[in-house]
């Protein structure tokens, strides 16, 4: 019972909007990604859930109650900071323990059971006993998800915890987040800007660009339609390939023909633009060593090693250039002239407001 | 082309201004090539520092520890050692050993008062960011601070005026009690002590503000986050960061208050009785009426050690911490 709702949520630092008037419900037990480049207001929209911001208007409310006018403590959340923030000068296991005896109607053995148990899932019993003024930074981030997550709250807030530690702690840290997060039936909000992590872990994404929610999802759903051209890019690595192209007449229906399309294709749900851009993701792009039906020639410009052995080719389509992903083969090489094909399943159209269009491609 | 490849003979066939530019150049070059030294250039920085510290401070302090083992009168002129005499009539003297018990009270009552004034006042401020005219009231509040103690105490001798000060005034038209706080023994001592807590608790709060400047605003935000109530914060998020510089200001504050003089001297100048005779009065009336150099050396002396003792204390506190931590790290 921990819904989160915002009500026209709204923050302004002097002229600068950092959150515009944002309305949206993270509903109880889920993982929330707020996914966005720097900048964009996701850490401000997060403090104000945790009260740590006043909203400059707009309301919040956990379970249908009002919560705006509550202190961050009133509030009774966890929160993970970017930083590793942790109670200096105390062993790690003093450090979980200390918000934990202010729980009055916690016991001391269920209190040790509490923490032994997260303790085991972060790996961190062995250093238990020791001062955390000594441990580095990933194992600091690890005690203070500890510390928040061994509370137990109804909701539980992250500030990109994973981006000031070192890779293997990153790793372990996402690893035991997936685990911890869905343990009490905790509304999770995390903030971000690395999709990876987002995809990973979220239920919902919620891309942010300038102080709005851009769009809301499952992480599969904004992959395959992004609402707009933002969306399209931002989620994807590299993002999508924006090709614009002129829309044709052919026996009196729309199609969209050079340079990417050997045949015109027919598009339906057009409503009279001239030209539309065609988003495709470089690894839907398929490239083949010989011609086949509707392929059209291309020649690779550059190629290059991605994550996972992927090969990424630049390659050169009529007068631009299209960014294709493809599996680790010897066969393509700079220089070489190759076969694109763009399955009409995959591409998505955007207006000239980079908006996406309510309109479908046939083959 | 490299300056120090000009010899002097290339500039003979060259035109006057550039054999002036020439020479310039290799003025400036010999000039950078020694500040371009990394053992060199401190030293010529410290340099004038370092002539005025031993000409202003090294001499003197030597001289008066020389001047501590003679009898020495300024009237008479009449030097004559004598050993550690002047240092046994000191310890001797019941004169010196109740100014010095009088100090160390007025140590002891005026930074713990205004350490606690100080602290309270700046949590005060420190809690109200979003108060409006609180740059004001800071600025107004450090106004006591930055006046000269003289100024100080000429203003408060006349508001404790018997006659026409405010002071007097309004004991006797509310409480009806005359009052003549400078010249009554019982409250001298305190009346004095409150001026100097008037003028010194702004240092205390600066100080108090400074300390809490510096503990981290995310590890307060994470305590209230984990929801650990006020008291706790206290001992586990802000001692810990803000003790270093509170202590430090507990200890100008404790050197400072030792060598008070200015303002009791304009006040009281230690009197009624010796009520408020301070160390430092103590000594300036021998040196500077009774023209006994000599002995006021050796006293000088002793407080000097005395405020040397009391930053030893301080460092050897500040260093535990250090190394305890170095242990820890």
């Amino acid at each position: 019972m921990a819904e989160i709702r915002l009500d026209k949520l709204r923050k302004e630092f002097g002229k600068l909007v950092a959150v515009r008037d944002v309305t949206l419900t993270f509903p109880t037990g889920t993982v929330n990604c707020l996914l966005g480049p720097s900048g964009c207001g996701k850490t401000t929209l997060m403090r104000m859930i945790a009260g740590l911001e006043t909203p400059t208007a707009g309301e919040v409310y956990f379970a249908g109650e009002r919560v705006t006018h509550l202190s961050p403590s009133q509030r009774n959340i966890g929160m993970v900071f970017q930083y590793p923030v942790v109670y200096r000068g105390m062993s790690v296991y003093r450090n979980i323990e200390i918000p934990l005896i202010e729980i009055k109607d916690l016991s001391p053995q269920e209190r040790k059971r509490r923490i032994e148990s997260v303790l085991e899932t972060l790996d961190l019993a062995k250093f238990a006993k020791q001062d955390v003024s000594d441990l580095d930074n990933g194992t600091r981030q690890k005690v203070s998800v500890a510390r928040a997550v061994a509370r137990q709250p109804k909701i539980i807030l992250f500030d990109e915890p994973v981006t000031n530690v070192d890779i293997g702690s990153k790793t372990q840290l996402k690893r035991a987040l997936k685990q911890l997060v869905k343990q009490h039936n905790q509304t999770i909000i995390y903030v971000t800007h690395d999709q990876t992590e987002a995809m990973t872990l979220a239920d919902t994404i919620l891309l942010m660009l300038d102080g709005e929610i851009v769009q809301t999802g499952a992480p599969r759903e904004l992959y395959d339609s992004p609402r707009d051209r933002f969306a399209g890019f931002f989620f994807g690595n590299p993002g999508m390939n924006f090709i614009p192209c002129p829309v044709e007449q052919h026996n009196g229906s729309s199609t969209l023909g050079k340079p990417l399309f050997a045949q015109p294709m027919r598009v339906t749900g057009l409503t009279g633009q001239p030209e539309v851009t065609i988003g495709i993701r470089p690894e839907r792009v398929r490239v083949l060593t010989e011609t086949a039906a509707n392929t059209v020639p291309a020649t690779i410009l550059r190629e290059a090693m991605v994550a996972g052995g992927q090969r990424l080719l630049t390659l050169k389509v009529g007068a631009t250039t299209l960014k294709a992903k493809v599996p680790p083969t010897d066969t393509f090489r700079a220089g070489n002239t190759v076969h694109v094909e763009c399955p009409v399943e995959h591409v998505v159209l955007f207006g000239s407001d980079e908006r996406r269009l309510e309109a479908a491609l046939q083959a | 082309m490299s300056l120090e490849t000009l010899s002097p003979s290339s500039g003979h066939q060259e035109t006057l201004p550039e054999l002036r530019t020439n020479s310039f150049r290799r003025a400036l070059a010999r000039i950078s090539h020694l500040t371009d030294d990394a053992r060199i250039f401190p030293t010529l920085i410290l340099l004038p520092v370092m002539f005025f510290f031993i000409v202003w401070n090294v001499i003197p302090t030597l001289w008066m520890i020389g001047l501590s083992f003679y009898r020495y009168s300024l009237m008479l002129g009449n030097e004559q050692f004598l050993g550690t005499n002047n240092y046994m009539s000191i310890m001797t003297d019941s004169q010196v050993w109740e100014a010095l018990s009088r100090t160390f009270i007025w140590v002891g009552a005026g930074v713990a008062i205004q350490t606690i004034l100080g602290l309270l006042l700046g949590f005060l401020f420190w809690g109200s960011r979003d108060m409006p005219g609180r740059r004001l009231a800071l600025t107004l509040l450090f106004t006591p601070m930055v006046l000269t103690p003289v100024a100080v105490g000429v203003f408060f001798r006349l508001l404790y005026e018997p006659t026409f000060g405010i002071v007097n005034y309004l004991t006797t038209t509310v409480l009806g009690v005359q009052v003549n706080p400078l010249n009554d023994r019982a409250i001298a001592f305190g009346a004095v002590l409150l001026v100097d807590t008037w003028m010194w608790t702004p240092f205390m709060i600066l100080i108090t503000l400074a300390a809490l400047g510096s503990v981290p605003k995310a590890e307060l935000e994470a305590a209230e986050i984990d929801r650990i109530p006020w008291l706790k914060r206290l001992r586990y998020i802000i001692w810990p960061n803000a003790k270093f510089i509170l202590m430090l200001g507990i200890l100008l504050r404790t050197i400072d208050s030792f060598k008070t003089l200015d303002l009791v001297y304009l006040m009281t100048n230690g009197g009624p009785g010796n009520t408020t005779d301070l160390i430092a009065l103590l000594l300036r009336r021998k040196a500077f009426e009774a023209f006994d150099l000599g002995w006021s050396s050796a006293m000088a002396i002793l407080l000097l050690l005395t405020a040397i003792a009391f930053t030893s204390i301080y460092l050897y506190i500040l260093n535990l911490n250090r190394r305890r931590q170095e242990a820890i790290v």
